[in-house]
């Protein structure tokens, strides 16, 4: 699906992600879990065409990211950015909200009207994320974890192949943390991959068959989650005794 | 309370819409009659009615003075309200537009540029006293001088900022608009003996202007009025900023360009006619969006109309309150609309 292949990005000639590679493949979710300043949102911004990058490629489904136009490019990737519920918007309403989803499948506005294609995907969209109620509800009403799901609606409406999420579950409860997991479960069913960048492991391990844990920009392990929740490089990265301090943790849950 | 759309509380959505748009067209009409028969000659709705009667359907007037009271109307206040409906509308259309793709409310053709350049285009004129074109001199070059501003604030911009991130686009107008202010100050100061008139031309004014004015500028409206509309979803997904409108699939720096672009043509042919008219721009689309919500389908021709209807009541403010005398239009449009203005936009983030 997704191919990264020695990848070098970054911001005004710093580089951030260092010749990495990793790839995704259909019906997967691969969770990206790291320190802070690790790279891991540069790497999803450069995967989704919003940073051009130094060197290396991107492929989706074998074809240059770079080739792509916005618009067909937003058919088969799209990205939750982490800034989504704190933009200040105003004045739409949830319905409208996941219709912007519908955009690159939409013409011109004024001379196309919305078809009914968009209107059942929508309406699809919005029930199975289970926010029907809240559909003529201003999104600035909502709390942040309602809008979360507001915006991974918008994401669904879209029908890409492939979902980049970061930080997806940052404003979200533990109830919500689940049920964003559920739909994404759902999601990956039918062949669609996401690629989701976590501060909590063990939500990523619960999300995701694969990990990877970056560090400095690099790939540091990527592979099933039970076998990099062990290594001694995922303690190393954070510089402690992970599944020390887990264990203790979780004792008082046995 | 949160920013609840005002209509939403009573009514359904469709049919709220339906009597705002109604209420809003009846409401330009009623501005624009009024506009017309209020003036230093009053002009009664009966009288009105028999002098429009006999212009179009040839009905004989009842006494001789209503010949003059028909000149006045059809040569001098109709092209009057007119042209001052069609300003206001144009700059509101613009201001729309502009705030959404820079997601900044304070972000207007004339925070951005428009309204100094065309200063200076009519400053120049006027100092120097050529006239290459009759009675369209001092528009052209306004005209040209005010989209050759913005577009070198654009073109300028977008080379010190790649990806055009509002804030760049927005200091970059200021600074301009600062800048070439200044140079009109020192341009007027120069030429002392024209200090006056250059001042003048700053602060607007509607008289005067005929019907050529009112075609051309009904023109460009239309033409601008339908590209908004063409980019309405656009304009949508800008609003959420720049990834946002990305993630969905819009050429974010594409529709920022073009936007800010024809833009810069529909309020350089409005400023280039009636001089500078502050705050129209700024607030009427704050308006809209609290009535009708942030949909640019709906808030693109609701602040078209709000900013419509309220420059001719600022007009009709500016010719009647120390009448005979005249206010300058863009004077009274800035006292109503600065406090207007504070107060709609506090009301919002008052919590």
């Amino acid at each position: 699906m997704l191919e990264i292949t020695n990848l070098t990005c970054g911001y005004g000639g710093i580089d951030i992600v260092k010749d990495m590679s990793v790839s995704v493949n259909n019906g997967e979710i691969l969770s990206v879990i790291g320190p802070n300043g690790c790279g891991k949102t540069t790497l999803l911004r450069a995967a989704a065409g919003l940073l051009p990058y130094k060197s290396g490629s991107v492929k989706i489904n074998g074809r240059e990211l770079i080739s792509f136009k916005r618009r067909s490019l937003a058919s088969e990737i799209t990205i939750l950015s982490q800034d989504g519920v704190n933009g200040g918007y105003s004045g739409y309403t949830v319905y409208e909200t996941v219709m912007l989803g519908r955009y690159a499948r939409q013409g011109r506005a004024f001379f196309n009207k919305t078809s009914a294609d968009d209107v059942n995907a929508v309406e699809a969209c919005l029930g199975r994320t289970g926010i029907q109620d809240l559909k003529d509800r201003l999104i600035n009403e909502l709390s942040g974890g309602q809008l979360q799901l507001v915006f991974l609606a918008r994401a669904f409406a879209q029908e890409p192949s492939l979902i980049l999420l970061d930080e997806p579950a940052n404003h979200l409860d533990l109830k919500h943390q689940l049920v964003l997991a559920g739909l994404l479960y759902d999601w990956v069913k039918d062949g669609k991959s996401v690629i989701g960048v976590f501060h909590d492991i063990n939500l990523a391990l619960n999300i995701s068959d694969r990990i990877m844990v970056m560090s400095g920009g690099r790939n540091v392990i990527c592979g099933d989650s039970r076998i990099v929740s062990r290594s001694a490089e995922l303690s190393d990265v954070y510089g402690f005794d992970l599944s020390r301090y887990m264990r203790q943790a979780f004792a008082v849950w046995t | 309370m949160p920013f609840v759309p005002a209509f939403s509380l009573i009514m359904h959505r469709s049919s709220r819409l339906a009597a705002a748009a109604a209420a809003l067209i009846l409401s330009a009409f009623a501005v624009i009659i009024a506009g017309i028969a209020i003036g230093s000659v009053y002009i009664p709705p009966g009288q009105f009615l028999d002098i429009i009667a006999n212009k179009f359907f040839g009905t004989p007037l009842e006494n001789a003075a209503d010949g003059n009271i028909s000149n006045i109307v059809f040569s001098i206040r109709i092209p009057r309200s007119l042209i001052a409906f069609l300003t206001g509308a144009s700059l509101s259309c613009c201001g729309a537009a502009v705030q959404s793709v820079l997601k900044n409310p304070l972000a207007s053709p004339f925070t951005l540029g428009v309204s100094s350049g065309a200063s200076l285009g009519a400053g120049l004129v006027i100092a120097s006293g050529v006239a290459f074109m009759g009675g369209f001199t001092l528009a052209f070059a306004g005209l040209s001088f005010g989209i050759v501003t913005m577009l070198f604030m654009v073109a300028f911009s977008s080379a010190i900022d790649k990806s055009m991130q509002s804030s760049t686009v927005i200091l970059t107008g200021m600074v301009l608009s600062l800048f070439i202010s200044s140079v009109v100050t020192l341009l007027a100061n120069v030429r002392d003996e024209k200090y006056k008139q250059i001042m003048k031309w700053q602060t607007g004014s509607f008289a005067g202007r005929g019907y050529e004015y009112v075609f051309i500028l009904s023109g460009v409206l239309i033409i601008s009025f339908i590209f908004f509309m063409t980019k309405t979803r656009e304009l949508d997904g800008m609003s959420f900023g720049d990834e946002h409108a990305q993630a969905v699939g819009i050429e974010s720096r594409k529709t920022k360009i073009s936007v800010l672009v024809i833009s810069a043509v529909l309020s350089g042919t409005a400023v280039s006619f009636t001089g500078v008219i502050g705050f129209v721009d700024l607030i009427s689309p704050h308006i809209a969006r609290r009535l009708f919500g942030a949909n640019h389908k709906i808030l693109i021709p609701a602040s078209a109309f709000i900013g419509g209807i309220f420059t001719v009541i600022c007009d009709l403010a500016a010719r009647t309150v120390i009448a005979p005398g005249e206010l300058p239009v863009g004077v009274v449009t800035s006292i109503i609309g600065a406090p207007f203005f504070a107060a709609v936009f506090f009301k919002r983030h008052k919590k």
